[in-house]
């Protein structure tokens, strides 16, 4: 479509997002490259949307939909502590449990490859959870133990729900037991690793909605019952 | 209410990677998206999944934003609506993927005034232009906008033939933006 044939007709519908696909396709072609109706087009849209805002339903969200959505993303950018080669080579030999989605495995060969060219600032925690795209994820929030701890639930739609972790390896004859935390309280063990920097940790026992999850320090041979404070938890996912 | 200027300061250090920033956002933004998803989506688990998700996506495209092309407003609950139309064609329950035309039917129903984001008399104002629409016109917008439908599902719906559709979407949402837009 020209420039000077102007989809005048159709922008409304446009901007209400009313349109069919195919006719979408046209008009985006146009206004990606028209001043006018891109200027027309943010008018439609700013209006359409002010009214949205005033006729949504005035409900408050749950109180701490503020601290994940931050806590997903607070080191996304953060720089490297350590080698990254070895870091990521290390997180690679691990085995990586069937359950853990392959677009998550692609990634963190992504990342591999990444390193390789010198992007070094790219995290690798921030960009495994970035890749889930198929489920929910559930940041963990640190306790003083730990403040730059980091770990996320990531619920798939299909599977079991699984840890992304960011902790150092833990000392010698202990090990990062995650528990899922049942109302009563009940804590439950879901699984141990002794693993560092970034894994992978799926949890074995269930997680119904609404449980936590916490991850701990215990002996290496894990425990039944949690022995010391979370480094890492979330009251409900 | 939010100043403009600092909204794109803030989708600026979002762009660089402060998640603090998002935080932000989310403190100026947070609610009415959740109040449109909440009004979108069955439940309010659903809601809270895709305002997570709507929020990721603020921080991945956060780069792209272009002032020139709406407000960051507009362009946040963009990106809610358009994730939580996503949500309910996969990943909601068959009962859940479509808005009845009467749960959609009324663009201003359960309105209530969110002053961090509309001032109180602005708010009145538009809720007095959108009465102001005649009674189908405000259904066909009600319909596209909280049931995701396009014109010619509109019409097929409502028994209405597509032309007349059509005009009803141009002239409700030419109202809209001229009435709104002159009073800025």
């Amino acid at each position: 479509m020209s420039v000077e044939r102007h989809p005048t007709e159709d922008l409304p519908a446009y901007a209400l997002g009313a349109l069919d696909e195919s006719e979408r396709e046209t008009i985006a072609a146009h206004v990606e490259g028209c001043a006018r109706c891109t200027r027309d087009l943010a008018q439609f849209e700013d209006a359409l949307y002010e009214a949205a805002a005033v006729g949504a339903v005035d409900v408050q969200p749950p109180r701490d939909l503020r601290t994940r959505i931050v806590l997903r993303h607070r080191d996304a950018r953060a720089p490297a502590a350590t080698s990254w080669t070895a870091r990521i080579a290390g997180l690679l030999v691990r085995p990586v449990p069937l359950a853990v989605p392959a677009v998550l495995a692609l990634l963190l060969v992504v990342s591999f490859a990444i390193v390789g060219t010198n992007r070094q600032q790219i995290d690798t925690y921030e960009h495994a959870l970035a890749g889930v795209a198929d489920g929910r994820v559930v940041a963990l929030a640190p306790t003083s133990a730990n403040p730059d701890a980091r770990a996320a639930v990531v619920i798939p739609n299909q599977g079991q729900p699984y840890l992304v972790v960011r902790l150092p390896a833990p000392p010698s004859g202990k090990t990062w037991e995650a528990w899922v935390l049942k109302p009563g309280p009940r804590a439950v063990a879901a699984g141990t690793s002794t693993a560092g920097d970034v894994f992978v940790l799926p949890l074995t026992a269930p997680l119904g909605a609404g449980d936590g999850v916490a991850i701990t320090l215990e002996p290496s041979a894990g425990s039944p019952q949690p022995t010391t404070q979370p480094v890492l938890v979330v009251d409900r996912t | 209410m939010p100043d403009k200027a600092d909204d794109v300061r803030l989708i600026e250090r979002v762009a660089d990677g402060d998640a603090e920033a998002l935080g932000e956002l989310y403190d100026r933004y947070g609610r009415v998206a959740f109040g449109v998803l909440y009004r979108m989506l069955p439940g309010p688990e659903a809601a809270e999944e895709v305002a997570q998700d709507a929020f990721h996506a603020v921080w991945r495209q956060a780069r792209s934003y272009r002032a020139d092309r709406g407000s960051v407003r507009t362009w946040l609950l963009a990106i809610c609506r358009n994730a939580a139309i996503d949500w309910r064609r996969t990943r909601g329950k068959r009962s859940e993927r479509e808005v009845t035309i009467d749960a959609a039917a009324e663009l201003l129903s359960d309105a209530r005034v969110e002053e961090r984001v509309v001032s109180a008399m602005r708010a009145e104002r538009v809720r007095a232009v959108v009465r102001e629409l005649p009674d189908e016109q405000r259904q066909v917008l009600a319909l596209a906008f909280w049931g995701g439908y396009s014109q010619s599902e509109i019409a097929a719906r409502t028994n209405t033939p597509l032309g007349t559709v059509k005009s009803r979407v141009r002239l409700a949402m030419n109202k809209l933006r001229e009435r709104l837009e002159e009073e800025r």
